[in-house]
């Protein structure tokens, strides 16, 4: 699924990265868990929900993306874990948060709390400006969607058996 | 005819290829290279003299009266835009939209040598074309009548430009955005689409968990045919369904091992190696029919 923007990148792999990405994380979750101990289903349903959004993580942005970055580190410091980047340009990059910048008062201030809400909403949207949040939000649309599809598809599979 | 800042930005780095010939053209000495050189500012000449008009509409042009001496410099800049738009301000006072437009340079450096531009067009095409040559991180910008012009501003027009056309990018990937029009209702609905598609998620983890203690035999059994059929027929994702909540009691998950290394160039794997990665998952399923499911896009 390409997209023609000019501007924005907004290039999506195909649903099968996204489908692949995310059986291999459920069977990694079924293999690594014993059917013995009773569970809380709330658990159960917290892994799962993880595994998709880490699989879908992996499967579109990699490290060329700073919300998929976000994703990882944040799901990495939940279970105490090292997130290791591989490093291909280094470029220097400012963190501009938008609090601490000279504010003109002409930021048009409509359109920066709507920035701040979508930061919330997005990962790694803190450190964002606000064009380049854009950008992130763009891609996370699409990949996200991506992913509610291929889960979708898993459900309905597997709920006609 | 209003070049966006960006539009103006990306030409003028296109021109940045122009500049060489300059260097050429002036490093060698000589009547004739000059007189090239003249023929290239030819057009400009042209804009000067309008600009010698200028000052007799004087009050219409009060506001920004500091930038016209800063205007009439050296600049490679496309004709037709120019001479249209000086000749409709020399007629007519007014454009269409209803506001004349200015150019103003926005310069990095100091801005005082355009003030002598005005004297000499000879003399100031070879100040004008060096210092063109050495500064080229001129960021043109057309000005509005009554905006101001300072560098601030400009920084800020210019920002807002880069957000707004980056709305209307994502205006395209968000389904229902055309019908509202505005950037506030544009960026509540933007909101709300990812509440939802991340609410989407929420529900079909727990609708999976639910099917989950099923789907260890099941995904042994699958055979190629039966993805297939799952990732091929994809129906739109409704809008927040239902959960049955059947909760029984589940095995507990340990620490799941997820794997947070980031593999670099997944999107570059071929079919073989797609091959071998499935067959890591599924053991009980053949080569060939895993190949035969991904061999489908």
């Amino acid at each position: 699924m390409a997209s023609a923007d000019k501007l924005i990148n907004t290039d999506v792999p195909e649903k099968d990265v996204f489908a692949l990405h995310f059986l291999q994380s459920l069977s990694n979750l079924k293999t690594q868990n014993p059917l013995n101990s009773p569970a809380k289903s709330i658990d159960r349903v917290r892994k799962i929900k993880k595994a998709a959004y880490v699989s879908m993580a992996r499967a579109a942005g990699g490290t060329s993306r700073l919300w998929s970055r976000a994703l990882l580190r944040r799901a990495a410091k939940d279970d105490n874990k090292s997130v290791r980047f591989s490093r291909r340009k280094r470029k220097v990059t400012w963190k501009i948060s938008s609090k601490r910048r000279k504010s003109n008062n002409q930021r048009a201030p409509v359109v920066e709390e709507a920035a701040e809400r979508l930061r919330n909403l997005v990962p790694g949207g803190g450190g964002m400006e606000t064009s380049k949040l854009m950008e992130e939000t763009a891609h996370y649309i699409k990949c996200l969607s991506m992913q509610v599809k291929v889960m979708q598809c898993l459900v309905d599979g597997l709920s006609q058996k | 005819m209003d070049l966006s800042v960006l539009d103006r930005l990306k030409w003028l780095q296109q021109q940045q290829m122009v500049s060489p010939e300059f260097l050429q053209i002036l490093g060698s000495d000589g009547r004739e290279e000059l007189k090239r050189v003249e023929s290239y500012l030819g057009n400009n000449n042209d804009e000067l003299q309008s600009f010698r008009h200028f000052p007799e509409f004087g009050p219409d042009y009060d506001a920004t009266d500091g930038c016209i001496s800063r205007t009439s410099s050296f600049q490679m800049e496309p004709v037709k835009n120019n001479g249209h738009n000086r000749a409709i301000a020399l007629h007519n006072k007014r454009k269409p939209e209803g506001k004349t437009e200015k150019r103003e340079k926005k310069k990095i450096k100091a801005e005082d040598e355009t003030e002598s531009s005005m004297k000499g067009k000879t003399n100031m095409s070879n100040t004008e074309t060096s210092s063109e040559i050495q500064k080229p991180d001129y960021i043109h910008v057309r000005a509005r009548r009554g905006e101001a012009t300072d560098r601030h501003s400009l920084a800020e027009r210019a920002r807002r430009e880069k957000i707004s056309k980056k709305m209307k990018c994502l205006q395209d990937i968000v389904p229902g955005c055309n019908k509202v029009t505005g950037k506030a209702g544009m960026l509540d609905e933007i909101i709300n689409y990812v509440q939802s598609l991340q609410q989407q998620v929420e529900f079909l983890s727990m609708k999976l968990s639910v099917i989950n203690p099923e789907l260890e035999c099941h995904i042994d059994d699958l055979s190629a045919k039966q993805f297939q059929a799952y990732f091929t027929g994809l129906p739109e994702a409704d809008s927040k369904q239902s959960i049955m909540a059947d909760f029984r009691s589940f095995p507990l998950h340990q620490q799941g091992s997820i794997d947070y290394s980031v593999m670099n160039g997944t999107k570059d794997q071929t079919s073989s190696s797609w091959e071998t990665h499935s067959q890591c998952l599924y053991n009980s399923l053949r080569t060939d029919s895993v190949s035969n499911f991904f061999s489908l896009k």
